[in-house]
């Protein structure tokens, strides 16, 4: 089990507080959706949490350790981010073999999960000539190359057609079925409604919201006006 | 080391660092030409050394090379991957320094080969005779491999420092047209010598101009202190900033 703890997170950069004093818990076994409007601090709550950005306090724990302290982090914790990109002229194989070459991951897992996003086809051409989508499912591909049991997801379902969110949705679902730690941030509530189990809610870099999905009335419209009500801009 | 091997695949895996790398022996293959053509005398021992001297020329582009090791891979978003798969980033530099060292020392073989392979073609083709053992040849490709290797290393930590692939290659294109030349007139040639051009044309031509200059290897170790120095304070901006 390896669920994660956020504990304290701080973050300012210069005059700006991007995340306030953030503490919270995403179970393992659930599909955790972190809401909040743009600029609210989600990005940089993922960031900190995958050592990517220092904290200002407080820290992130992953099945109790540090990120930068894990062993073969890449094989423990996936993660999709919104600025993580792809070289324009590195075949979608190659990009995956890199990512594998660095994890110690065998060669037949990059065709594995070219399977698993549906990119077997396009797999040997340059990422430049993908479309969004496209993009989208290679990432996710790089983010379960290491089999991991903790998934962080960064807006997964951006630039994916209708069945690709429907097939999306049955893959969290799956994965938090066996057991692992699944976190999609996202501004989509209807689909967060149908996936997630638990969820977090921030508004500009302070917790909102953290529990089960169903305290906040469960459908897609009731989630919709507690996200409203809790990120309001007080006064 | 997975990070060496994972260097590796990355540069198997895109042509443009290979493009930059292959234009070295071109226009080392141009400038001997350039040299024949513009009426050099191929029969005056020195004039050979001459010919090797442009091995050096070609450091060039291992300097714009090493600079997309990094800065490259922030231009293309792909430096998130690399720290998500090794947080330690100063094993990340170190493995970069390694790998662009070693091609850019390779790609000064290649040079070598080109300039051996054209110079001797033209002093045939001119009725000189061309000889191995000529005075400086060897020294003159020796520091120009080392010079490649050397401007490879700046450029890695050049690219980790400035981040931006227009911006390191703006930086040092201006530095070796304009900037070392005026801080060389600024300082006097005493100090100048020591300019990092300076110590590159000490290092690959030393058989040629001698006297305002270091000893060959005196430019190697000059050249070999500014990487460390680039080297190492790219790991410690590396180590402290954020990844956004």
């Amino acid at each position: 089990m390896a669920e994660i703890e956020v504990r304290g997170l701080t973050k300012t950069f210069g005059a700006v507080t991007a995340v306030r004093d953030m503490s919270f818990t995403a179970p393992a076994g659930q599909v955790t959706g972190f809401l909040g409007p743009n600029g609210s601090g989600k990005t940089t709550t993922l960031r900190a949490t995958l050592g990517l950005i220092r904290p200002t306090a407080g820290e992130t724990l992953i099945g109790g350790v540090p990120y930068r302290h894990l062993a073969q982090p890449r094989r423990r914790v996936g993660a999709l981010l919104e600025a993580s990109g792809f070289h324009p002229g590195r075949r979608a194989r190659n990009h995956l073999a890199v990512l594998a070459a660095s994890c110690g991951v065998p060669g037949r897992r990059v065709d594995e999960v070219l399977d698993l996003v549906d990119l077997a086809s396009a797999a040997d051409r340059r990422v430049r000539e993908f479309s969004l989508g496209m993009r989208q499912r290679l990432g996710l591909a790089a983010a379960l190359l290491g089999d991991p049991q903790v998934l962080l997801l960064d807006e997964p379902a951006n630039g994916l057609d209708p069945a690709g969110i429907a097939w999306l949705r049955g893959l969290l679902r799956g994965l938090a079925g066996e057991g692992r730690t699944v976190v999609v941030a996202s501004h989509v509530l209807s689909e967060v409604a149908q996936t997630a189990d638990h969820v977090v809610i921030v508004n500009a870099g302070e917790l909102r919201f953290s529990g089960p999905l169903h305290e906040l009335g469960g459908s897609g419209q009731a989630l919709e006006s507690a996200f409203l009500r809790l990120t309001a801009v007080p006064g | 080391m997975p990070q060496i091997r994972t260097e590796f695949r990355k540069l198997a895996t895109i042509r443009s660092p290979w493009l930059l790398l292959a234009a070295g022996p071109v226009i080392v293959v141009a400038g001997i030409t350039g040299l024949v053509l513009s009426g050099t005398n191929v029969h005056d021992p020195a004039a050979q050394s001459r010919a090797m001297a442009h091995v050096g020329l070609a450091a060039v582009f291992t300097l714009m090379f090493g600079i997309l090791a990094v800065a490259g891979e922030y231009r293309h978003g792909t430096i998130t991957d690399t720290f998500l798969s090794f947080p330690g980033r100063g094993r990340v530099i170190a493995a970069k320094l390694a790998v662009y060292g070693l091609a850019g020392a390779a790609a000064g073989l290649v040079s070598s080969a080109a300039a051996l392979a054209v110079t001797a073609s033209w002093w045939a083709a001119k009725g000189a005779v061309f000889h191995l053992s000529a005075a400086g040849t060897w020294p003159t490709l020796a520091g120009g491999v080392a010079a490649n290797c050397a401007f490879a290393l700046i450029g890695v930590g050049l690219g980790a420092l400035i981040r931006n692939v227009a911006g390191a290659v703006a930086l040092a294109l201006a530095w070796i047209a304009l900037i070392e030349g005026i801080a060389g007139q600024l300082i006097g040639p005493g100090l100048a010598r020591w300019l990092p051009f300076y110590a590159s044309e000490a290092l690959d031509r030393a058989a040629i101009i001698a006297t305002r200059l270091l000893p060959q290897w005196g430019g190697g170790l000059v050249l070999l202190g500014y990487a460390a120095v680039f080297a190492a304070a790219a790991v410690l901006v590396t180590l402290r900033r954020d990844v956004t």
